[in-house]
């Protein structure tokens, strides 16, 4: 026992090098693997839980009015369990200059359902005294908003003079469905006073000026015993009750779920993606820097063997030392999973509106843990088979032959031409880095493509979760809105190109809710297979589709207002609003079921001049009372664009820092087998700094081929894979053409990142003298 | 009047505590075969690092041509190597993916020679090393007589002020030794300067000028008549003289 610690021992000296590099792999990989893994998993818990506390049932309505008697009725559905209410006001507000294209939902604060109140940064804050003439918000509107305490809040809830109520913003509180940056419109919390106030000046303003509404949230409890599927009891509830009439939008639990988690699973699922890569890679350096010490000690390993130690006690002893130091980098990185998990989760607070609390999934971890440690010990048990083979005194006698390579040799390229020779001749060396950048670029490329997708304001989203492409959405309220006028305003910023309507109406779809999305002009839905719709047909979208197990040519049962009509299913458009809950149908098909008349319709422009659109909104919105004006955006994108642009921002550093450990074992393992050989090099007057860049083009040569590879795949497979990934969150389709953050990035980052680093770690050549290089040659 | 190529001045050289030369004077004159001769660790291999720039001193100077290269930069030492200096090795230290050709053709690359020059000097001396059957073969295929003769080929492609020689036989048979030897003593007759390590008599022999060195300090130097073929007279020359020194 006491020879092989004493080897072992010895090999930590001699390897230290390799040792601290796959130790650092294994440290990055699990901070990265179980950090995402902790934050989707608390994630999870923590909204789920959170939803709980706060009365959220198996689904929710959002009914407008106060309907008397709905609460009893939706109490005697046969599967209901039970009802809770919370009365609430809609109404439009306007901060810091800026209108919401959404309303607000105003909640009184009682105690009565326990929010949890935050600092700006996340952070759980005692409850406070809320006071009257005061409001808190969600975190997500600062970053929609750049709202801030002291800031005021004008609540618009009628047209006359006295009509507006300002709040001032005393704080911040977590919601559990509204704070999200996917959902438009956002919950208040206010004051008893303030309320009665504000239902006062609703009750009391005339028909034509009222802007505020009152209304409820219904959360419905299924039965226990209830064998109801979701899609089942919701149909349950609306068939039983009237509650068709007053609802506004419904939610189940796992639409909710969806909605809050939406960023953090994308974040999450690339950063498991991610790890899962760089595990891959991983095992690409632990096998090549095990080939290679294999290969430097076989001499040693050969004499030891002649001595009389075992092959298998020799595997032993790599096993340790390599198993080893898995295993303490994974344990190392497991101490700042919580932090770093901890951190994510409150850089996400404005987009997530709520500050995930974050706990060691200790289970799941310890799970994946042991997986990991299975793969790396079947792995290395792979790998040191080599050990068992040497033959001792073969060994011994043996010598490095080379191996022979025909290619020019030019003074000229004399650099790059040393370089691919030590390429054509060592080829097994460098096939691990030529893997690990094909890896490597295949996954950034994939981010870069998910950038390029997503745009720097998030056109990419903007478009997916829109109807239809537009600049500029007007909407008006009643007949006295000046459209015309309004129109020549746009006109005056840009060109209007071309303008249709959209009507967003609630419909039932074989008894379920889902909003009927209607075009006066259908060439504009994203009709992703199929045909457009027409009168008599209507188009789904994948998550209608796959919820209802509806297919082009199937027919359905749409209904509105009392009236219902048979439709074909033409195709399946994009349009991921409500995470996919809606249809498409044309002006014609819904006319035959729905009122078309009143002021549904909101007109779409699309300018010449697409960024004046921003200039035409800000002027609309200061000089016009009654009308709705939006962009294609709304007002959370900022935020999740700039989360999503910080992920790819992550992605590329934590590949950055894998390519640097990659080099510095690579680099080092390479230099120590050819000290010799560079010894020779300078001897005959090559300068180091000739021998350098040699060094590290061969590094260059080989990534450009792996980067190479990396893209060409990612060209295939790119599109499909987040198609998949996006499909889940109700993303039905994605397409990415060539773009510089996809393709360019990656093929120039990656090859220059190698080639530097290769560069700085080969600066020992310069130091070392060529006596000293020689006679370790010699010995 | 003889004209110094390399002058060295109180040259120490230590290793940590160890001091192999304690700050010797020497003169290597242009045109000499020039031996240093001594024991195992009398410091010979170590003074011709020295002479050669190749290793740091901790003490003294060195002169190239009047020129003091004793803190010579990087470039100006790379230069040097690639131009005017050639070096044999104990072992061959060829590239052990280069062919024998390949290896001799690398070095006038490095050089200041155009790839046509290499090429043409590359094929002289590959006929004139007797390399014309084994000069495809890599370093690994050839015997140990080829390699070393191919690593003298190599140090004399660039035409070098002096050729650096660490033991060239050490590691080769009788047979090898005496062609290698040849080539050395053929290049001096044309008027190549060599400065050669050795402890072998055989190979001093080739010499016309020689320096023992013992405990880091030269002791004594022995001039003989430039190498014209085995001379009886010669060799019982340098056996008294190196007798006198305890040899």
């Amino acid at each position: 026992m006491k020879k092989y610690r004493m080897l072992l021992k010895a090999a930590i000296k001699k390897q230290k090098g390799s040792i601290i590099g796959i130790f650092l792999l294994m440290f990055i990989l699990a901070v990265c693997l179980f950090s995402a893994l902790t934050l989707y998993i608390s994630g999870v818990n923590s909204v789920e839980s959170e939803m709980h506390r706060l009365g959220f049932g198996d689904f929710t309505i959002w009914v407008s009015g106060q309907p008397e008697g709905l609460e009893t009725e939706l109490e005697s559905v046969p599967d209901v369990d039970h009802v809770l209410s919370q009365p609430l006001i809609f109404v439009d507000y306007e901060i810091n200059g800026s209108y919401s294209d959404n309303e607000g939902q105003l909640l009184t604060y009682d105690g009565a359902v326990p929010y949890r109140f935050l600092a700006a940064d996340g952070e759980e804050q005692p409850i406070p005294e809320i006071m009257p003439g005061t409001v808190y918000i969600s975190p997500a509107l600062s970053s929609s908003f750049d709202v801030q305490v002291g800031d005021t809040i004008q609540f618009e809830l009628s047209r006359s003079s006295n009509g507006t109520k300002n709040l001032t913003v005393a704080g911040y509180f977590a919601d559990a469905f509204m704070g999200s940056s996917m959902i438009d419109m956002k919950s208040f919390l206010i004051h008893e006073s303030d309320w009665a106030e504000m239902q006062d000046m609703i009750s009391q303003a005339a028909n034509v000026d009222v802007l505020g509404r009152t209304g409820a949230m219904y959360h419905i409890f299924q039965r226990m015993d209830s064998g109801l599927s979701d899609l089942d009891f919701h149909r349950q509830i609306h068939e039983s009750t009237d509650i068709s009439l007053y609802t506004e939008f419904s939610y189940g639990q796992d639409s909710i779920l969806s909605y809050m988690l939406l960023l953090q699973n994308i974040l999450s699922g690339f950063f498991i993606v991610f790890s899962g890569i760089l595990l891959v890679i991983c095992l690409i350096i632990i096998g090549h820097s095990l080939s290679v010490v294999v290969e430097q000690e076989k001499q040693d390993m050969a004499v030891l063997k002649a001595m009389g130690l075992s092959g298998s006690g020799l595997r032993g002893l790599y096993l340790t030392l390599y198993g080893g130091t898995v295993l303490a980098g994974l344990l190392f990185g497991l101490a700042p999973v919580l932090g770093v998990a901890g951190l994510l989760a409150k850089a996400m607070v404005s987009s997530t509106g709520l500050l995930v609390r974050v706990s060691f999934p200790t289970g799941m971890i310890l799970l994946i843990l042991l997986g990991i440690l299975l793969l790396f010990a079947l792995f290395l048990f792979v790998q040191t088979r080599k050990i068992l083979e040497i033959a001792p005194m073969q060994t011994i006698r043996e010598t490095d032959g080379g191996k022979k390579v025909i290619s020019a040799l030019q003074k000229r390229f004399l650099v790059l031409d040393i370089a691919l020779r030590e390429i054509r001749s060592g080829k097994r060396k460098y096939i691990a880095i030529c893997m690990i950048s094909a890896f490597l670029a295949l996954f950034l490329s994939v981010i870069g493509r998910m950038g390029t997708w997503l745009g720097p304001n998030g056109e990419g989203l903007m478009n997916t979760f829109s109807v239809a492409d537009h600049d500029l959405g007007v909407q008006p309220f009643n007949e006295s809105v000046p459209m015309d006028e309004i129109e020549r305003i746009i006109n005056w910023y840009s060109t209007i190109q071309e303008t249709y309507e959209l009507a967003m109406q609630s419909v039932t779809v074989n008894g379920q809710e889902y909003t009927a999305n209607v075009l006066n002009d259908t060439k504009w839905f994203h009709v992703l297979s199929g045909e457009v719709c027409d009168g008599d047909s209507i188009l789904i979208t994948d998550t209608v589709a796959n919820e209802m197990g509806l297919t082009i040519g199937d027919t359905v049962r749409v209904a509105a207002n009392g009236r219902m009509e048979t439709y074909t299913v033409s195709g399946t458009y994009q349009c991921a609003n409500g995470m996919g809950t809606n249809i498409g149908m044309s002006l014609t098909g819904y006319s035959k079921i729905g009122n078309i008349t009143g002021y549904i319709w909101c007109y779409h422009y699309i300018l010449e001049n697409g960024p004046m659109r921003d200039y035409a909104f800000v002027y609309l919105q200061e000089h016009y009372r009654g009308i709705d004006v939006h962009t294609n955006s709304w007002s959370g994108l900022s935020g999740i664009v700039f989360v999503m642009h910080a992920l790819i921002a992550v992605i590329y550093l934590v590949a950055a820092l894998f390519i640097l450990v990659s080099v510095a074992l690579t680099a080092s393992n390479l230099l120590q087998t050819e000290t010799g050989k560079m010894a020779i090099y300078k001897s005959m007057g090559l300068s180091s700094g000739r021998l350098r860049i040699s060094f590290a083009l061969r590094f260059l040569v080989v990534v450009i081929i792996g980067t190479g590879i990396g893209i060409c795949l990612s060209a295939f497979f790119a599109d499909p894979v987040i198609g998949r990934i996006f499909r889940m969150f109700g993303i039905g389709e994605f397409h990415s053409g060539f773009s510089i953050l996809g393709m360019v990035l990656p093929m120039v980052t990656i090859p220059l990142l190698f080639f530097g680093f290769a560069l700085a770690f080969s600066a020992k050549l310069k130091r070392i003298s060529i006596v000293k290089l020689i006679s370790e040659n010699e010995d | 009047m003889k004209k110094t190529m390399i002058s060295g001045k109180g040259i120490t050289k230590s290793f940590g505590e160890n001091t192999v030369l304690h700050g010797i004077d020497v003169e290597i004159y242009a045109g000499d075969f020039t031996v240093i001769m001594g024991s195992s660790g009398s410091g010979k291999s170590t003074l011709l690092y020295a002479l050669s720039g190749m290793d740091r001193l901790n003490g003294g100077q060195i002169h190239y041509r009047e020129k003091d290269i004793t803190n010579a930069s990087e470039k100006e030492l790379t230069r040097l190597r690639s131009e005017d200096f050639g070096f044999v090795f104990q072992r061959t230290h060829l590239i052990s993916n280069l062919t024998l050709y390949e290896n001799i053709r690398m070095a006038g690359l490095i050089g200041a020679l155009s790839d046509k020059e290499t090429i043409t000097r590359a094929d002289a001396l590959i006929t004139r090393m007797n390399l014309d059957g084994a000069k495809d073969r890599l370093p690994s295929q050839a015997s140990g007589g080829e390699a070393q003769r191919a690593a003298v080929a190599r140090a004399a492609i660039n035409k070098p002020s002096i050729l650096f020689a660490d033991e060239p036989t050490g590691a080769l048979n009788k047979a090898n030794s005496e062609e290698v030897l040849n080539l050395f003593s053929a290049l001096h007759s044309e008027g190549q300067s060599v400065l050669l390590v050795t402890h072998d008599k055989e190979a001093a022999l080739r010499g016309n000028r020689v320096l023992y060195l013992e405990d880091g300090e030269i002791i004594g130097e022995l001039n003989l008549p430039v190498y014209a073929g085995k001379d009886k007279a010669r060799e019982e020359k340098l056996s008294t003289w190196l007798e006198g020194l305890g040899w």
